[in-house]
């Protein structure tokens, strides 16, 4: 399901990839383009996630298929110019203190001399780690050992940055400075995959998501658009006003209402067919009438919610 | 490694036995410990040591994934590590070898003269076949102790034409032919068991085994996929 028109500027694309290690099959004819903006890819343990952003960054060929970051084969080492990677593990060069790794990371890149201290610093002040990076990375927590591994995905100012479950084990401020700091390299025209697990995460992060199930990629566009494709599951809508037992029946005249119930004191729960036209025709309606709405919540938008329908349309036979 | 290396010094202090001095030859020293001990056992136990581990250490670490993904070609990958590796393994062959010889004394500095050119060329390959191993299988260090117990060893001192495929036959067909002052090469029937090639034809193959060995890990590094 692929909810809406091609990423206007591919960073990275894959073009039906296939991924065998043995006899099992990581990854089926998936096709997709990552643009600039905030990526999630979302799916269950074992979906192929690991293997999707191996192939992205280089790791490992398809296959079956192509894999291209800003248009060179992802396995080839000028594409590699272009993809930063945080990955999942803990394990860096632990000895090394974080200003050095940053300063090492920079010289693998090819910076030497004033460049590499220029960019170590400037991206140690990036990840917060400006002041705690004399000390060896092996005395790191795990919060702080996530923002030195960001630091050597940045430090080559990368077009592609893929991380790879970044926020696990960082603090809940970690967290929010960890997310404006993406939100800020997307604004800049940056490509940035985030594969989590944590599927709220992704609620307020990520522009598109890209889920993925049993190697096969079930669906990808933003939250609203994937909900919105899912005609299978009416949308959940909760409604607070004053006067339900008034207002529901009235609600029914909505083509796009397909059924009320009545919450008491005061919310009606909805499920509605045509998400967009009955947001629509709702406020029409609701402006119209003596109903005093109070609140209008949609329950089941969430990358949760639309991650468990997918997954439920995906376990159905064809 | 340091722990071997100082028994093996220990060993030629004791050999060497200092409160007679003038008892022993450069060419007992030569024959009696820097063959047998340094190149028949430390040589190869200090390569396998520090080349077996160099990439299959990073790929356990999961610190791999950092250079996979950098832009440097993988086959720069490879070599750069391999030279880091040869000189790192060169620094403590070549440093346990002066030890090892001038502990003794003087005697040993005829021994070192004709050893240390040999034990440069057979570390280049020793370091070219492990280096190759940990970019082919996690384990490798495992797969080196084998090639160096099974093949080295065994193979390396049976009769006959297989004992060819050591990297140990050509360093000791080299110096029987360079150490013929100090009376290395075995006399009559021993010598003719074993057969050895001339110097120069031994340089030649401890030579191209060592690039060939890079060559083919580095073609090894460049396609393999590391989990």
């Amino acid at each position: 399901m692929n909810t809406e028109s091609r990423v206007t500027t591919a960073l990275a694309e894959m073009l039906d990839v296939s991924k065998w290690f043995g006899p099992v099959m990581a990854l089926n004819g998936v096709s997709l383009e990552i643009g600039s903006g905030i990526t999630g890819l979302v799916g269950p343990n074992g979906a192929g996630k690991t293997t999707l952003l191996r192939l992205l960054t280089g790791q490992i060929k398809p296959s079956l298929g192509s894999v291209d970051v800003c248009g060179r084969d992802a396995w080839s080492a000028k594409a590699k110019d272009h993809i930063g990677l945080c990955p999942f593990g803990d394990a860096t060069w632990d000895e090394l203190s974080g200003r050095k790794l940053m300063r090492v990371t920079a010289g693998l890149r090819g910076f030497t001399g004033a460049e590499a201290r220029r960019r170590a610093e400037s991206v140690l002040e990036t990840v917060g780690m400006a002041k705690r990076a004399d000390r060896p990375v092996r005395t790191y927590s795990k919060g702080m050992r996530q923002r030195i591994k960001l630091g050597q995905a940045l430090v080559h100012d990368p077009d592609l940055l893929v991380l790879d479950e970044p926020l696990n084990g960082v603090d809940p401020v970690g967290c929010e400075e960890l997310n404006e700091l993406f939100r800020t390299l997307a604004a800049q025209g940056k490509a940035v995959l985030v594969s989590s697990h944590i599927l709220h995460e992704m609620d307020q992060l990520a522009d598109r998501i890209l889920f993925i199930c049993r190697g096969k990629l079930l669906a990808s566009g933003s939250l609203a658009e994937i909900r919105d494709m899912l005609d299978d599951h009416p949308l959940k809508v909760r409604i607070s006003c004053e006067s339900p037992r008034w207002f529901g029946p009235q609600l029914l005249t909505l083509e796009s209402v397909k059924s009320v119930s009545i919450e008491p004191p005061r919310d009606l729960l909805l499920e509605v067919q045509n998400p967009s036209r009955f947001y629509a025709e709702f406020g029409e309606f609701a402006a119209g009438s003596d109903a005093q709405v109070q609140r209008l919540k949609a329950t089941d938008t969430s990358t949760e919610a639309v991650f468990d329908y997918l997954m439920e349309r995906a376990a159905r036979p064809e | 490694m340091l722990v071997l290396l100082g028994l093996a010094v220990l060993i030629s202090y004791l050999w060497s036995m200092p409160w007679r001095p003038g008892s022993r030859t450069a060419a007992e020293l030569a024959s009696q410990i820097v063959l047998p001990l340094y190149m028949g056992f430390l040589l190869p136990v200090i390569c396998l040591g520090y080349a077996s581990a160099a990439i299959a250490d990073e790929r356990t670490g999961e610190t791999l994934v950092y250079l996979l993904t950098t832009n440097i070609p993988r086959p720069l990958i490879y070599l750069s590590k391999y030279a880091a590796a040869l000189l790192l393994t060169l620094g403590m062959t070549l440093g346990g070898l002066a030890a090892l010889c001038l502990v003794p004394g003087k005697i040993g500095l005829e021994a070192l003269g004709v050893f240390w050119t040999v034990t440069v060329c057979a570390t280049a390959a020793y370091v070219g076949l492990f280096f190759l191993f940990s970019a082919w299988v996690r384990r490798a260090t495992f797969l080196a102790l084998a090639y160096a117990l099974m093949i080295e060893t065994l193979t390396g001192n049976i009769p006959g034409g297989v004992k060819r495929i050591t990297v140990s036959f050509y360093a000791k067909s080299w110096l029987y032919e360079s150490g013929e002052t100090l009376g290395l090469a075995p006399n009559g029937v021993v010598l003719s068991l074993f057969d050895p090639v001339s110097a120069a034809t031994a340089q030649w193959v401890l030579g191209l085994a060592s690039a060939g060995f890079v060559a083919l890990g580095m073609w090894v590094f460049s396609r393999k996929e590391y989990d």
